[in-house]
């Protein structure tokens, strides 16, 4: 266990009560179950953790009709056909073991150095699906029934699973997880981020846009409220733009609304709050 | 070490267990946690395994370690329902000083936190009858005010707070509206919307998948393996039907018509009437509930798949439901019983539901909610009460 800490990378920016619990679930050595809006950096935390810690990243993007040991390992049952009728290949026909292919958390298991396996929207597969990964992440081994062989961790990943809570999860999958919801950000705190994606921003620009975002986050009842994915392509739509780059005619005119609301309803409200601001104005 | 910290939790009724409490006890072992605030953390990321149980979290947590007080949950919702409606109210504010018989000139100077005391303890004394029907709701006991935490502008949850101590994190109570037992706000409206994308029928899995089958048979090395799909199944019709009578409904009327204006997509067809109430010979088309009557027989001709959902508080005087004539209309009074008509809805729509934006723990202080709640399958207008109404809609057998 090494005891470098995590405390966030150039592109990401950390508040300080994750990065105890970032630090807190590495020196506990259990999985880290992320949950939170869409676009608050649950993905993004995992590539900071492995940056930093100068460990590979392996990710896991779990679909809905996902097998656990799709993730585990695949026997190429095709390829041992087809190499039986021409054996023209280096592998053996023999060896089942010549087809086994390691999946992801196969990968992150065999890996040499300890490495940093992110769980990327867990939700998605049904419950069978979390309920038989308990036991592999919970004994770090799993078999391989075609050659009765069992691969162990060598050395413990660190893991991070994100949800976007479509689904709840089992209650014994909880259990073996530390748990964290990472909360919106605060303007201050976005001023942060867009500082580090933006590091030559025009400060002007960069706080009336931020104003302008929180204050379209709290229109009446939106469906999908624009998250900071989509306050960075606005800002990086602003920027490309000459008449916006200095942020001074932000505040006389709202473009690219396109960016932050992408249901057809949302944007219709969005333009209208435009309408009403500019009727202040005159 | 922390023992009763843990039982507390447990009895605030947040899942925490024995293995994650070690857990705990672990971290503290190796010198994870060296300060108050550490705890603080370290204890709500090993033991607190939602978000929804965040503010509860904080409350103990408050508790245990500055000795506040602890708001009974029931005080706790009548703060949030009297909140939803006092904001609606506030739009009209000569109405609402009239009506809590207050001093317009008062009424300003009031703050928003004195108000909502005030307001709560009308609620609470209100025994008596108000006129056009009970709207006021009973209340469970005498308990003195909880401590209110109203937020200006809004609700605003989450966010991080630097440079405090853990204890003024904890009594900020950030994570106040992630409570999935709370009544439906606009902000939770993105949460409530995909708890009704579920209302989506399945057909039964006979379409045999031929392209798939082949694949899987390749991959099985030549053993047959079937693969079938589910039928593709019409949408779903609904009929929506919301009491917009009585300012106790209003902040909700406007929230569930949102609701289901944004589902429309998935549904074949969402009607909405308007009643006063309780339901009888007529359901209006228009808010004003004078234009466009809909007569209830003629209903019948609706598919009987059609899903009904009502949203009422389902608080009157027990007459207008019981008696032949209780329609404080006259020219409503037809001479069967509301209760009848209600139950006429409920036979013809074999599945529907009741959604009340009363929270559940004080439905037993008013009778029409039981004697609606035996005809229909009543469910609180939260995130979990529409979880569940979503589920009994979506059973096979009703």
């Amino acid at each position: 266990m090494d005891n470098q800490g995590f405390k966030g990378s150039s592109t990401y920016v950390l508040d300080e009560e994750l990065a105890k619990i970032v630090n807190i679930s590495m020196a506990l050595e259990m999985p880290l179950l992320l949950k939170g809006e869409p676009g608050t950096g649950k993905t993004m935390l995992a590539h900071a953790v492995s940056e930093t810690l100068g460990m590979d990243l392996i990710v896991l993007n779990v679909k809905s009709s996902m097998k656990l040991v799709e993730a585990l390992y695949q026997y190429d049952t095709l390829t041992r056909l087809n190499d039986s009728r021409f054996g023209d290949s280096a592998r053996d026909v023999a060896t089942i073991g010549d087809y086994i292919k390691m999946g992801k958390i196969g990968q992150a298991f065999t890996a040499e150095q300890r490495c940093v396996l992110l769980i990327d929207e867990i939700d998605k597969a049904d419950s069978d699906f979390q309920d038989d990964m308990l036991d592999v992440l919970d004994q770090m081994q799993f078999d391989i029934i075609e050659t009765d062989e069992v691969i162990s961790a060598r050395t413990r990943p660190v893991i991070i699973i994100t949800s976007n809570a479509k689904k709840d999860l089992s209650d014994p999958f909880l259990g073996r997880c530390n748990f964290h919801h990472i909360a919106f950000p605060e303007p201050a705190m976005m001023r942060q981020i867009v500082a580090a994606h933006f590091p030559d921003i025009s400060d002007t620009l960069a706080t009336g846009a931020i104003d302008l975002f929180y204050e379209m986050r709290s229109i009446e009842a939106i469906e999908k409220k624009p998250a900071t994915r989509e306050l960075i392509n606005w800002l990086r739509a602003l920027q490309a733009d000459p008449d916006f780059r200095g942020g001074e005619l932000l505040s006389r005119e709202i473009p690219y609304l396109g960016v932050l609301f992408k249901k057809s309803d949302d944007y219709r409200k969005s333009l209208d709050f435009v309408h009403q601001k500019g009727r202040f104005r005159n | 070490m922390f023992v009763s910290f843990f039982y507390k939790l447990k009895q605030a009724g947040i899942p925490v267990s024995p293995t994650s409490f070690l857990t705990l006890h672990r971290a503290v072992d190796r010198g994870l946690v060296n300060s108050v605030d550490d705890f603080y953390v370290a204890a709500r990321t090993v033991l607190v395994k939602s978000e929804k149980y965040f503010d509860r979290y904080d409350q103990v947590f408050s508790h245990q370690f500055h000795g506040t007080e602890l708001p009974k949950q029931q005080d706790e919702e009548l703060d949030f329902w009297a909140q939803a409606m006092l904001d609606e109210w506030l739009k009209n504010p000569k109405q609402a000083a009239a009506a809590m018989g207050i001093d317009e000139k008062d009424l300003q100077e009031m703050s928003i936190g004195e108000l909502l005391d005030y307001f709560k303890e009308r609620l609470r004394k209100q025994k008596g009858r108000h006129d056009g029907g009970s709207k006021w709701i009973g209340t469970g006991g005498t308990s003195p005010v909880g401590h209110s935490g109203y937020h200006p502008g809004g609700m605003r949850v989450g966010g991080q707070s630097r440079n405090k101590s853990a204890v003024q994190v904890a009594a900020e109570r950030r994570y106040r509206a992630y409570g999935t037992d709370r009544p439906l706000t606009s902000d939770t409206i993105g949460e409530a919307l995909k708890r009704l994308r579920n209302m989506v029928p399945r057909g039964a899995k006979d379409r045999l998948n031929i392209e798939e089958s082949i694949y899987q048979t390749m991959k099985n090395g030549g053993e047959i393996e079937i693969v079938f799909d589910r039928a593709i199944v019409d949408r779903l019709k609904v009929i929506l039907a919301i009491d917009n009578g009585g300012w106790s409904m209003d902040p909700y009327v406007a929230l569930v018509q949102t609701l289901f204006s944004y589902a429309q997509a998935q549904f074949k067809d969402v009607r909405t009437y308007y009643f006063h109430n309780t339901i009888y010979d007529t359901l209006w088309e228009d808010p004003a509930r004078y234009k466009k009557p809909v007569a209830l027989n003629s209903l019948v001709h609706c598919d009987p798949d059609t899903r009904l959902i009502i949203v009422g508080d389902a608080s009157m005087a027990p007459y207008e439901l019981m008696v032949p004539d209780g329609s404080i209309y006259a020219f409503e009074r037809s001479g069967s019983p509301s209760i009848e008509r209600l139950r006429f809805l409920s036979e013809l729509f074999s599945h529907s539901v009741w959604l009340n934006p009363v929270p559940d723990s004080h439905w037993r202080y008013t009778r029409t909610i039981g004697m609606i709640n035996e005809i229909f399958s009543m469910f609180p207008l939260s995130l979990d009460g529409l979880e569940q109404a979503v589920k009994h809609l979506m059973r096979k057998y009703p």
